[in-house]
This record gives structure tokens, C-alpha cells and sequence, in this order.
């Protein structure tokens, strides 16, 4: 038994083919005015999306290269901003504190416009404060020229006293400390007076008698009768004055007009000799 | 048989449009149509759609020179299909049904003509619609008058004229 021919089952697949056929050999022959065959725009129009497909595959494949090398430019120039912008952060801070410094030298040198020859600008780089002693470290020492005894001042007034000298640092003694203590005056009515440190970061003022007229927010200034500090130097400002039952003399707290700890720029004036004393401080004394 | 049947039809088509063609009628039948139609009432639609390629060819062939080779053969491809497909499901057998048959397929291929010229060339040309009833009538007539002729006892009046002249 044999089977009958496909197109013999299914005459369709025979009308197809040859309809195709046909119509094959028609397009091959027909010309559209551009000048191509049907057949060829057919061709064109059946590949086109292929062609599209390649083209957009080979434009995708181009896009992706360039924003890969795109990407790694960007990246190579992101971490060269970001160091050249750490650099520049590095050097605003610099120049921050350049600034800052220059700013407190010339508060120093408005504070004290003719600083006596031998005097040299340092910075506190430490401020101790242990039980009742206060102390500070200067970062210059005796290859600077600095010595025991000499005076330390910021722009603000007096700081302390040099009490210790290294090679490359020295150590202030402030006036605040328990062992401290500077010959004063309270400049609104010229009374002089004794300034110690009550370990705190203040001093007291002693020996001012209860008759005079002692104001809260008096400035106090150095006296230069102890013959360790200059004269005229601030000190501070009466914080608070009482006096204590069968008392003689007032009890002056005194708010300190520098503050070490906020300090950074001072003045280290060479020390005062007694010789040095003037001759009005010593008249006061 | 068939085929032989097919071959003289074609042969005998082609001769006669070459005729007509020379005679320069402008509705003539569409002979090439006959032996298809033949085909497809007796052979089968394959043998139909085969038998509409060769007309067709032959018809493009033959036809004002420089036509389109393949565009009477698809149109005839279509029709044969067309015609075997009827064929397989209605006994066609009177001279009438044979010639609406064929005039009906004049139409159809007409229509299909315009059609496929409208997809490859881009744009419509519509035939004059009297010129393609006139051809189809005369298709349907030849070939109902075919199928007529054919239907006739030709054999056997011959034997009977035969005896009577000899009795």
C-alpha cells in the first residue's frame, strides 16, 4: 500500500509553492521607479529588521566601549579631583591656620606694638592643670633665646612666667596657679594690690582695703612692683567683691584676661631684672 | 490520458489565441482557460493548479510581448485551485454549469490580475468592467457549447449513418 504525495493529501502546500513561485518570478522582474525590483525591496523589507538588529547591536556594543572607557576616564579623573581636592582641604587648612596664626600675631602686636628687644613669639602647645598647680608648655626653648623668668602675654594680657626652659620648650608657670602671684593695680583708682592664683584658672586680689570703692568689672593691671612682670600688662577684671566678717580687706575674685587654653600665639618678653623696675612702680611700692 | 488531453487542449489554446490575437477582437475568450477548467472537473486539483502554471506560462509567453512572465500562471494557479476545489464538491456536468464555471473563473482571474498587479507595481489598474463581462460571456458560452459538443454521441451516429447508407 503505497502513501499518496504530500500535495497529493494537501493540495494547499502545492498552491503556496507555486503561488510563490510566481510571484518570486514576478518580483525578480517588476521595477519600482528607483530603479530596484520588487523582489529586492521585499528582500529589503524582510531583512531590514535583521539589519536593524545587527546595526543595533554593533551600535550598542560601540555605545557600551565608549561608556566603559567613558566610566574609566571618569573614574581616573574622579580619584584625581578627589586627591587634588584632599590636597587643596589639606592646604585650605593650612592656610586656615596660617591665617589664624597671623591674626593672633598681629592681636599680639596690637596688644603690645613695641615688644622689648629679645622678645620672641611661641605657641602654648599644652595646658596642664594638675590639683592646683596650672602650667603651661611653650614650643620654644633656650636655643630660642628664652630663659627663667621671662614673661609670657597674649594679645588678651598676661599669661604667666617661664619656669623651666629646654633645649626646644619651656614651661610657663600661669598666673592662675596656687604659687603664683603678681604685684597689681586696679587701674580705675590706682590701688596697689597683690594677685594670686587660686588654682582654678582665676586669681584673687589681696590686700585691698575695705574703704575703697572695689566695682565689679575693675580692670586690674601689672603694678611691675614685683619685679617679675612689666607694668601695665591686663590681668584680668574684678569678677566679685565681698568681704568677710571682721575683715580688713575686701575678698576680689578676678577673672583672667587671657585664657591659656583658648591661647595659642603669645609673647615671651625676656625677663624683667630688678634694675629694670620703674622708677613710678617702685615710687607705688 | 489526462495529460494527452491536456497537451492538445493547451496546443489547441495557444493556436487559437494566436488566431484571435491576429483577428485583434478586443473581448476574446480566455481559452487558455479551457483546458484548466477541463483539468479541474476531471484530474484533481493538483493536476489543475499544474495544469493553470503551463496555461498560464504558455498564455504569458504568447501574450503582448514583454508582459510579465508568471502573472497569467500565478492568476491561473489560483483558478485552477479555484475551479478543482468546486469541482471536488458539485457535479458539473451541464453545459450551463460549465459555462457559468468558466465565466465566473474569468472574473475571479481578472480580479486576481488587478490585485497582484496592485501589490507588485503599487498601484490599481481596474480593467474595463464591460470588456471583462463580455469575455467572461463568451468564455462561459465556448465553453458550454465545448461541453455540449461533447456530450453528443458522436461515434455512434457515425456508425449509424455508416449502416444506413450501406442499408
Amino acid at each position: 500500500m503505497s502513501t499518496p504525495p504530500l500535495t497529493s493529501r494537501r493540495p494547499e502546500i502545492l498552491l503556496a509553492i507555486l503561488l510563490s513561485a510566481c510571484l518570486v518570478a514576478l518580483s525578480l522582474q517588476v521595477r519600482r521607479p528607483t530603479g530596484e525590483t520588487v523582489g529586492e525591496r521585499w528582500l529589503q523589507s524582510l531583512l531590514a529588521p535583521f539589519v536593524d538588529a545587527v546595526t543595533g547591536v554593533r551600535a550598542a556594543r560601540s555605545d557600551l566601549g565608549e561608556w566603559s572607557s567613558s566610566r574609566r576616564a571618569l573614574l581616573s579623573e574622579n580619584r584625581r579631583l578627589r586627591a587634588t581636592a584632599e590636597a587643596l582641604e589639606a592646604e585650605l587648612l593650612h592656610l586656615r591656620d596660617v591665617e589664624r596664626d597671623r591674626d593672633r600675631l598681629l592681636a599680639l602686636l596690637g596688644a603690645h606694638p613695641t615688644p622689648p628687644a629679645g622678645t620672641v613669639a611661641a605657641r602654648l602647645v599644652a595646658v596642664e592643670s594638675t590639683g592646683p598647680f596650672r602650667t603651661a608648655l611653650l614650643d620654644r626653648g633656650a636655643d630660642d633665646g628664652i630663659r627663667p623668668g621671662a614673661v609670657v602675654v597674649a594679645a588678651e594680657g598676661l599669661v604667666g612666667r617661664v619656669v623651666a626652659v629646654g633645649a626646644g620648650t619651656a614651661r610657663v608657670q600661669l598666673l592662675s596657679d596656687r604659687v603664683a602671684a603678681a604685684g597689681v593695680l586696679l587701674a580705675r583708682h590706682g590701688r596697689a594690690a597683690v594677685a594670686r592664683g587660686d588654682g582654678r584658672g582665676g586669681a584673687s586680689v589681696l590686700y585691698v582695703p575695705t574703704i575703697e570703692a572695689v566695682e565689679v568689672n575693675d580692670p586690674i593691671v601689672t603694678s611691675g612692683t614685683d619685679g617679675l612682670y612689666p607694668t601695665d600688662l591686663p590681668v584680668g577684671r574684678v569678677l566679685s567683691v565681698t568681704r568677710k566678717a571682721d575683715s580688713l580687706f575686701w575678698d576680689i575674685q578676678v577673672a583672667m584676661a587671657a585664657d591659656p587654653a583658648r591661647t595659642a600665639r603669645v609673647f615671651v618678653l625676656p625677663p624683667i631684672r630688678t634694675s629694670d623696675v620703674p622708677a613710678g612702680a617702685a615710687a607705688r611700692r | 490520458m489526462n495529460s494527452l488531453r491536456l497537451a492538445v487542449g493547451l496546443a489547441l489554446s495557444t493556436l487559437g489565441t494566436l488566431g484571435l490575437g491576429a483577428l485583434g477582437l478586443p473581448a476574446a475568450p480566455d481559452l487558455f482557460l479551457l483546458p484548466v477548467g477541463d483539468t479541474a472537473r476531471r484530474g484533481g486539483a493538483p493536476l489543475a493548479m499544474l495544469a493553470g502554471l503551463l496555461a498560464g506560462l504558455i498564455e504569458d509567453l504568447v501574450s503582448v510581448p514583454g508582459r510579465l512572465l508568471g502573472l497569467h500562471a500565478f492568476t491561473k494557479v489560483l483558478v485552477g485551485y479555484v475551479l478543482a476545489t468546486i469541482a471536488a464538491r458539485m457535479v458539473v456536468e451541464k453545459p450551463a454549469a460549465v459555462g457559468g464555471l468558466l465565466a465566473g473563473a474569468v472574473v475571479v482571474e481578472s480580479l486576481a490580475l488587478v490585485l497582484l498587479l496592485w501589490v507588485l507595481r503599487g498601484e490599481a489598474l481596474l480593467p474595463a468592467p464591460l470588456l471583462v463581462l463580455v469575455r467572461a460571456a463568451v468564455t462561459g458560452l465556448l465553453a458550454g457549447a465545448l461541453q455540449a459538443a461533447s456530450r453528443v454521441p458522436w461515434r455512434e451516429r457515425r456508425e449509424a449513418r455508416r449502416r444506413m447508407k450501406l442499408g
